[in-house]
């Protein structure tokens, strides 16, 4: 039979990030995919090069839109490690807050695409509608819905007061409520489960080797969580259930995410309620770092998420190489589509939770040719501006 | 139940439209303490300049005072360009004499209003003193 080469991106009605799986199919069947990227391409690990560690902090926030809180947080520990500062406990508390409302509405965001993909648009718009209320939370605690920007070395921007606390507790008994109904119409709805188990299967030691993080490899059957393998911010504190499936497939990683976002729930009730007293908004901002390096890792909402700053003293980072969890996640996984049917591959794709925002990497483009080079760490650095 | 969905669908036949008929209607709300449009008190802005140092988006230039003001000896103050900003609020942050007033305001698509500077002046009472 003839194999035809369809592009799926990077402008797409399935596809909602800006990237292209070229998919090759014999018929119905694919027999290869690859993964191209380089249409996002903005250069955030030079601006953070070239901007002070306190620009650096919103810098790093924008990485991402949806798990920004998470970038910055991220950054901002490496940087605190390297200032030799400690947050006060109660800043850590409301760090983590704003970390887990992050992870309700991010993976509430992408059980909705997932039904937007299958075809279920109803069920696409009663998930963003109760998102909403997570994302008026955020922006009750922050003071905007998409941007937190809440952290400052060495504490937080904003504290949260009774009102607020009250407020959240009243929103989360909904908010709750909610995803445990969408957790059974997953569970139980037939065409869901029909179109989504058996798509994408990834066994345990496929995973391990091919590097997979996040929600995507506990859907495997991998226990692998950075909030309980290395504690950061108040997570040594917060009781909390390391959620995994055996099935491996994308209903897995659907369920995973949603029993998760429930998990999220009660970790942010915990939060509220038992907040430490004390001061959490540091009197001074601290300007400079001392010489040396550090890798600071934080389980994002898609996965593990790792910040290697390399300070050579003064008051701009010398390096800040980023890893983002979809980086492993989307380049690793061309295989896993084969032997599916065409129709399957947005399913599949969606189910790892895809930010390419996030992702994209330097490439170069000799346009006289039409060659395309992806440029190496040690061909970064021989290019590098001193 | 195989159609869980179906449940849902018909409590939502005699449901209110959750839909905001934005801006025929203004019934969006903001939480509060929403970071909005902000701009500088110049009876208390020093001009030190903190605030266009540390912004990540270059959105603050210091500009000179068109009268001096005892308080303020460098005669400059931060003019904020909104369609530059990215309202992260570290202006009002670092400012050590809380100089910054915040408002809730976000509708700001407009021909004119590019910059806090005419509110700025706005705030200088009684001409200011030489």
């Amino acid at each position: 039979m003839v194999v035809v080469e369809i592009p799926i991106g990077p402008q797409h009605p399935a596809l909602h990030e800006p990237i292209m799986l070229k998919v090759r199919a014999e018929g119905e069947e694919v027999v290869e995919v690859s993964v191209n990227t380089g249409y996002n391409h903005r250069g955030v690990e030079k601006l953070l090069e070239k901007n002070s560690w306190v620009r650096g902090m919103y810098i790093a926030d924008r990485v991402c839109g949806i798990c920004n809180a998470v970038h910055m947080q991220t950054y901002v520990q490496g940087v605190e490690k390297l200032m030799d500062i400690e947050p006060p406990p109660r800043a850590n508390y409301i760090r983590t807050l704003v970390m887990e409302l992050e992870r309700i509405h991010s993976h509430m965001l992408v059980v909705a695409v997932m039904a937007e993909v299958i075809g279920f648009d109803t069920l696409f718009m009663m998930i963003m509608r109760d998102r909403e209320r997570v994302m008026y939370l955020k922006e009750l605690v922050t003071g905007n819905r998409v941007h937190a920007d809440i952290h400052m070395l060495g504490g937080v921007k904003r504290d949260i007061d009774e009102a607020k606390r009250d407020k959240i507790l009243k929103e989360l008994g909904v908010i709750e409520e909610r995803i445990k109904h969408y957790k059974k119409v997953f569970e139980t709805d037939y065409t869901i489960v029909k179109r989504l188990s058996e798509a994408g299967i990834i066994k345990r030691s496929e995973a391990l080797r091919l590097s997979i993080v996040g929600p995507t490899l506990r859907a495997s059957g991998i226990k692998s969580d950075v909030r309980s393998d290395d504690p950061y911010a108040a997570y040594p504190e917060v009781p909390f259930n390391v959620i995994s499936r055996d099935e491996g497939d994308s209903w897995a990683r659907m369920m995973v995410r949603l029993e998760e976002a429930l998990e999220s729930v009660n970790m942010v009730r915990y939060i509220v309620e038992k907040i430490p007293q004390g001061p959490a908004i540091p009197k001074a901002i601290p300007r400079a770092a001392k010489p040396g390096e550090v890798i600071s890792r934080v389980e994002a909402p898609r996965g593990e998420l790792l910040y290697h700053i390399i300070s050579i003293g003064g008051a701009n980072p010398y390096r800040v190489k980023i890893r983002t969890p979809s980086f492993l996640n989307i380049l690793n996984t061309e295989k896993v589509y084969i032997g599916h049917r065409l129709a399957d591959v947005p399913v599949i794709f969606v189910s790892y939770d895809p930010c390419i925002s996030c992702t994209e990497r330097v490439v170069v483009i000799d346009e006289k040719n039409g060659k395309k080079t992806y440029m190496s760490m040690r061909d970064l650095a021989k290019v590098r501006v001193e | 139940m195989r159609l869980a969905i179906f449940g849902e669908v018909l409590a939502n036949l005699f449901r209110k439209p959750v839909t905001l008929k934005y801006p025929v209607a203004r019934e969006v709300r903001v939480a509060p303490g929403f970071r909005g449009k902000h701009y500088a008190d110049l009876m208390k802005c020093i001009g030190c300049s903190l605030c266009a140092v540390d912004c990540p988006a270059n959105a603050i230039a210091m500009d000179k005072l068109p009268q001096p003001l005892k308080h303020n000896q460098r005669g400059i103050f931060p003019v904020v360009d909104y369609g530059k900003c990215v309202y992260c609020y570290q202006c009002v942050f670092v400012c050590p004499v809380k100089a910054y007033i915040v408002t809730e305001v976000f509708e700001m698509a407009d021909y004119t209003t590019g910059t806090s500077r005419d509110l700025s002046l706005s705030t200088v009472k009684g001409g200011g003193s030489v």
